[in-house]
């Protein structure tokens, strides 16, 4: 398994990263807290909700004490999100036991949304003046080609035919750790460019809205605006038509970046203009488990290793040709093969079988995505097998040592090796032995001790 | 009777299908208001939907002449989001609410008059809890991937008798098709219908001591998904009253007679079973033979 991995799990760990100071400005806004709310794991939500009217601190013991003892690993992960996030507040009590109490911004701006529901900055425009809104259909159409165009445009700009307006210098900012460029060499996708095109839409838009944030840094934004504004924009309503006027200077800017990426959608009626959010934007807030596996899917797998792609995105066909031999591809249909010449091509940019079958697993055909298994077992496990295959020889560090001054010292510096679990090899008759390199030090003071 | 299985669940994506009594009867005696009551159901039903973009939420009110769908969250009104549902989850519900009870009360006029008094009428809450359970069975077929649902049941009025045959049937096909029954029930007797609804499905009755927190007691217990049940301790029934009522005369009984061949319940013996109509033989004298008496604790 390669070290590097794109954390794109959650923004909110970058929210969580925030200084005191700004994660309490950011929770005066409502929407905030609801998007902070269902990042949380199920039971760091529960216990928020447990807590939000009462205003004394909590005894650590009592909330363990609703907990079952299976699910003790689950309340302390959930603890310490919460605790990470300043959501809950830490401190100890007179008899010095642990307490908690919600974070009393968030708790106000929570109650309130509660009871009195939340209320956008700005209302959807009357109908009468925006014509030609598009259909839900037509919008979500929109949003994946945008997307897609501009995924396309990161792997390499060569293969779209329209750019689209995101300067080049913001397209730097996102390829930084996506590929590699030698002098003169067309750039080449790195091990983790490979992996983020594996990654499902919502993953790969956490990725790309996070690099977006921490460059704003450098052009003189503030992370915590943007990041509001993001969460803001993920309550629109879907489909709906927003003034631009009600935007302030700064939104402005982003939001033309947005479009780009096909969060929104742009129109100029005839004195108006508007935006409308797409399902992209709205996903925003969404935790990437709840959005996993509800798409529809376009791949099917079978036994002799033959891959069906039913799609006629390029993308799509870029993606297969990471890890497969693509034979035909006729207008809506791309075949190609998995074989052990792909796979070692796609091993060696660094992405794993876990990967490739993860891939596939999830962007099954609906026709097999009901049966089990949806990728054939023989498939599955031959890539496993592939992959293990390349890793046969494991490496150890390890220290080698001849020439004992007796058969005595020989052994008990092997004895002092085992002790210490690291013993790998020994030669009793020539008296040699190889220990790993953490034990090596031990076995150094042993011999200095028998000298 | 086993409870049901426990089933794993993989999120805590939720389908909440909540029962509302609505019984006047019940609301005018009651100490409690009813205004008050549903201020804390709104917030209650506004968190669900608050701890997750997917969770869903269906109020169906129990009246004591009808039932109806009071709100959903999915529907096409709220734009499928939950921003739109928001101040609409209030309006709409209560509008609802005030055309239900209207209807309601036309439907009991010609009843009330008819029988002169009595005893208050109980909810529908067979009614109710059939419609639950018909709006599951649509989101089960909806497709694979569905959220996990649970009903809830706000109860106040005491069991209908009556309708013991309609609702054991509806506990029987939730348990079936295992979903849990969750059951509030805030009147001054335990109900035994809630509680045998909890018991074999797996569900949470709980009586809360105090009304005046009630909103704590509903996010405490009642707002844990079911992904989170596994690892939480959550309160246990203490002692369940499994009593049945015989369907001739539909009283809640201890002891009686059982058709040996349906299992249907009377209280007095019969020469033929009025549901699957097996002739019974002669009971012996007066007192009821071991085999066709059946003792319930």
């Amino acid at each position: 398994m390669p070290e590097v991995r794109i954390i794109a799990k959650n923004f909110m760990d970058m929210v969580a990263s925030m200084p005191a100071m700004k994660l309490d400005k950011l929770y005066e806004n409502g929407f905030i807290c609801e998007a902070i709310l269902r990042s949380l794991p199920p039971l760091g939500k529960k216990y928020v909700l447990q807590l939000l009217h009462i205003d004394v601190p909590v005894a650590a013991k009592l909330l363990e004490e609703w907990v079952l003892p299976d699910g003790y690993t689950k309340h302390r992960v959930a603890i310490d999100r919460l605790v990470q996030l300043r959501v809950f507040v830490e401190a100890v009590d007179r008899k010095n036991d642990k307490t908690y109490k919600l974070n009393p911004t968030f708790q106000k701006s929570l109650q309130k949304l509660l009871v009195h529901g939340g209320t956008l900055p700005r209302e959807p425009m009357p109908s009468n003046i925006t014509v030609r809104l598009p259909t839900l259909d037509d919008l979500e159409a929109y949003a994946l080609q945008q997307w897609e165009c501009f995924l396309l445009q990161l792997i390499s700009s060569s293969l779209v035919e329209k750019p689209s307006n995101i300067s080049s210098s913001l397209m730097k900012v996102f390829q930084r750790r996506l590929l590699s460029q030698r002098d003169k060499e067309a750039p080449k996708l790195t091990e983790s460019g490979f992996q983020f095109l594996l990654m499902e839409t919502n993953a790969q838009l956490w990725y790309i809205i996070r690099e977006y944030i921490s460059n704003s840094e450098e052009r003189g934004v503030d992370a915590a605006d943007l990041i509001s504004f993001m969460l803001e924009l993920s309550f629109h309503v879907i489909g709906e038509a927003y003034n631009i006027n009600s935007l302030t200077d700064f939104q402005r800017s982003i939001i033309r970046d947005l479009a780009d990426l096909g969060l929104v959608k742009l129109q100029q009626g005839r004195k108006e203009s508007w935006f409308i959010p797409t399902k992209l934007a709205t996903n925003l807030s969404v935790s990437l488990a709840d959005s996993s596996s509800r798409k529809e899917g376009f791949v099917v797998v079978e036994t002799n290793f033959r891959v069906y792609a039913y799609s006629t995105s390029r993308l799509h066909c870029e993606i297969l040709r990471l890890f497969s031999k693509v034979e035909y591809q006729l207008p809506n249909l791309i075949v190609g093969a998995i074989t052990k010449e792909s796979l070692y091509n796609a091993f060696e940019n660094g992405i794993t079988a876990e990967q490739i079958i993860s891939f596939l697993q999830q962007n099954a055909h609906p026709r097999v995505a009901d049966r089990t298994p949806t990728v054939p077992e023989n498939v599955t496990d031959q890539i496993r097998l592939w992959e293990s295959d390349l890793n046969r020889v494991e490496m150890t560090e390890a220290y080698y040592y001849d020439e004992f001054p007796s058969r005595d010292v020989f052994e008990g510096a092997c004895d002092t090796a085992r002790e210490w679990n690291g013993l790998l090899w020994e030669d009793s008759k020539k008296m040699h032995m190889v220990v790993k390199t953490g034990v090596h030090t031990y076995v150094r003071e042993y011999l200095r001790s028998q000298k | 009777m086993p409870s049901a299985p426990s089933k794993l669940y993989s999120d805590d994506v939720s389908l909440l299908v909540v029962t509302l009594d609505t019984n006047p009867f019940f609301w005018s005696t009651f100490s409690f208001p009813f205004s008050e009551f549903l201020s804390h159901v709104l917030a209650f039903l506004n968190s669900i939907l608050l701890l997750s973009q997917l969770n869903q939420v269906v109020v169906i009110a129990t009246g004591c002449n009808s039932c109806t769908y009071l709100y959903d969250s999915s529907s096409d009104k709220n734009h499928g989001s939950t921003t739109g549902s928001m101040p609409s989850l209030y309006s709409d519900l209560l509008h609802n609410l005030e055309v239900f009870l209207a209807g309601d009360q036309q439907l009991a006029k010609p009843r009330v008059n008819a029988a002169g008094g009595g005893a208050p009428p109980p909810s529908l809450l067979s009614g109710s809890l059939s419609m639950a359970l018909c709006y599951i069975q649509r989101a089960f077929r909806s497709g694979p991937i569905h959220p996990q649902p649970r009903i809830l049941c706000l109860q106040g009025s005491a069991d209908g008798p009556e309708q013991y045959v309609a609702i054991m049937n509806s506990i029987f096909s939730a348990q079936h098709s295992t979903v849990p029954i969750d059951s509030c029930y805030i009147g001054s007797n335990n109900s035994a219908f809630l509680q045998q609804a909890s018991y074999i499905t797996g569900g949470i009755y709980y009586r809360p001591p105090h009304l005046d927190g009630l909103f704590q007691y509903f996010s405490t217990v009642f707002a844990t998904d079911l992904h989170s049940r596994a690892f939480l301790r959550l309160p246990k029934s203490v002692g369940v009253d499994f009593r049945a009522s015989c369907f001739c005369h539909k009283q809640t009984i201890d002891m009686g007679y059982v058709c040996s061949v349906c299992l249907s319940i009377f209280c007095e013996h019969h020469d033929k079973c009025s549901t699957c109509g097996s002739v019974f033989g002669q009971a012996q004298s007066n007192v009821p033979s071991s085999t066709d008496r059946k003792r319930k604790a």
